[in-house]
């Protein structure tokens, strides 16, 4: 067979793009057959079938068809372990056995690494890791290994925290899957409804943890937004899932957001807020793509925290310019929402857009009610905005001086600092 | 759902009396019949039988064995599988196309269920 001319930096970056690409469905689909507490045992899998991939290459070439020659491998290696798990007589899977006679081994393999079971498996996994058992950090740590092929130096590198602590994490769920006996399947009647909650809420702090980046590698963590809407998606379009509203708003309101991402930072890395980016780079594909999905979320007959954030999204996004914004419309939004989600975090949104409809005096009135915040830096760069608009520029540097301190991202503090400035000018003038 | 036991019966072997390339069409036809059997759900469990047979027979109070003695009919493999009732896993029996390839034998056993009805 004609093989491509190996180019040490081409195969590298191809396989990056393989790993990322097809590891989260390697290791849900070997998951099946070696069982969920033997998930760290796929991942083992995946890598070593990786790593093999990578030699060979280097040696003969990329083949032709990377992903084919990729899955013949970690069959062949999921053979293996089957046959060597059995003599340890490991627990195994409803369907390992079937790698152990001649007659059903190899429809075995077609069959259930086919694209529509590994659409299920990964289903499966998505369930597995977003268990109300395994905490919160434990969680998304065990989603981005899992489900979307990040190793544990990228996983650490984004969350600013040493590889260590982050394989901790996965031992941690890993433990818990075995602890718990958390079964790789997707739940059924009404412990799905609970469960599927509990899959949103994982999957929204996955999305925000590279939409609100706080510090951290931004090009891995960039990646974890898209991750966030590939998991949503196979979610939104299994037949397993019978009640889909939700899920629907959700997806609606992270491509709604995402559509944003291009237009929120300049050339240099600075972000560039709402008021003052770009429309033209907002991507109308994503963002009628929300609106398809806000649709189907059906949102005039099911309220919830994801459907009444996609629709003050949409607003956002149906607005040609910062002030021609539906801010009453937005704000109407944000009361309904205070009505099932009051947190200080939705007050401090909603004063943003008090200020908008009521003035500046109203929102910072309102603010300062607000008691839990204080180590939050949006919270003084809010309060800052505010008192800017209502010129007073001493309070307001005062409380950039706060948010400077509190804020993480380099390009935060550069914004900060800019305002800062612009408020000494004020005093000056 | 209830568990059946197909036992297949064959007049010689798959393996020596079939040429190379009717070989080929039945592993291929075999593995696609088994594959549509595993995506129903209906497949429990398949597996050939080996050579080497043993059978274990009790003659005036002593147990002995012996190779099992096969005349022109051999016991080629058994499928474990789950159908609503006799009458479908008669059915998926039929289906089977060993058929086309051999004289064959498939007998369907209901097995009890655990509790029983």
């Amino acid at each position: 067979m004609e093989r491509l001319l190996p180019d040490q930096v081409e195969i590298d970056s191809l396989i990056d793009k393989l790993y990322r690409q097809e590891a989260g469905k390697l290791i849900a689909v070997l998951t099946r057959f070696f069982g969920a507490e033997h998930i760290e045992l796929s991942e083992d899998v995946v890598q070593d079938a990786l790593t093999e991939a990578l030699s060979n290459w280097k040696v003969n070439g990329v083949p032709e068809n990377p992903s084919g020659w990729l899955y013949t491998v970690a069959k062949n290696k999921a053979l293996n372990v089957i046959r060597k798990e059995k003599n340890r007589k490991a627990g195994t899977s409803d369907i390992a056995h079937f790698l152990d006679s001649i007659w059903t081994t190899q429809p075995a393999l077609d069959y259930f690494f086919s694209e529509r079971e590994i659409q299920d498996d990964q289903l499966r996994m998505i369930f597995m890791c977003c268990h109300p058992a395994i905490s919160a950090d434990s969680q998304i740590a065990l989603a981005l290994k899992t489900l979307c092929g990040f190793s544990i130096k990228e996983i650490a590198s984004a969350f600013v925290t040493c590889p260590e602590n982050i394989h901790k994490r996965l031992v941690r769920a890993r433990k818990t899957i075995r602890d718990h006996q958390i079964q790789f399947e997707v739940p059924v009647g009404n412990e799905l409804e609970k469960r599927l909650k509990a899959v949103q809420e994982t999957i929204y702090l996955l999305f925000n943890e590279g939409y609100n980046a706080s510090g951290g590698d931004m090009l891995i963590r960039n990646h974890f937004s898209d991750e966030a809407i590939r998991l949503t998606s196979i979610a939104v379009s299994h037949v397993a899932i019978k009640s889909k509203e939700t899920t629907h708003a959700l997806l609606a309101l992270m491509l709604f957001n995402s559509a944003r991402f291009a237009a929120r930072t300049d050339e240099y890395g600075n972000i560039i807020t709402l008021e003052h980016q770009n429309r033209l780079l907002w991507d109308r594909a994503r963002i009628r793509e929300g609106f398809i999905h806000l649709q189907k979320s059906h949102p005039h007959q099911f309220v919830s925290k994801y459907h009444i954030l996609a629709i003050i999204s949409s607003y956002h996004c149906a607005a040609s310019s910062f002030e021609s914004t539906n801010w009453i419309g937005i704000l109407h939004e944000y009361d309904r929402l205070l009505e099932i989600d009051d947190t200080s975090i939705v007050r401090l949104n909603r004063a943003v857009v008090v200020a908008k409809v009521e003035g500046a005096g109203q929102a910072l009135a309102q603010l300062e009610e607000i008691d839990d915040l204080n180590d939050y830096h949006l919270y003084h760069s809010v309060k800052a905005d505010l008192q800017t608009q209502l010129m007073q520029y001493l309070a307001a540097i005062d409380s950039l001086q706060c948010a400077y301190k509190l804020a993480i991202i380099p390009a935060e503090k550069v914004l900060i600092k800019k305002r800062m400035a612009n408020c000494k000018k004020k005093i000056q003038n | 759902m209830k568990d059946f036991l197909l036992i297949i019966k064959t007049e010689g072997s798959v393996w020596s009396d079939l040429s190379p390339d009717a070989l080929q069409r039945h592993m291929q036809q075999g593995g696609q019949y088994i594959s549509k059997l595993m995506e129903e759900g209906k497949l429990k469990n398949a597996n050939p039988i080996d050579k080497g047979s043993r059978i274990i027979t009790e003659e005036k109070g002593t147990i002995k064995d012996g190779p099992f003695n096969e005349g022109k009919e051999l016991v080629a493999g058994y499928f474990h599988i789950v159908a609503t009732d006799i009458d479908e896993a008669v059915a998926i029996a039929k289906g089977n196309p060993i058929f086309e390839d051999i004289p064959t034998q498939i007998e369907v056993h209901p097995l009890m269920p655990v509790g029983g009805e």
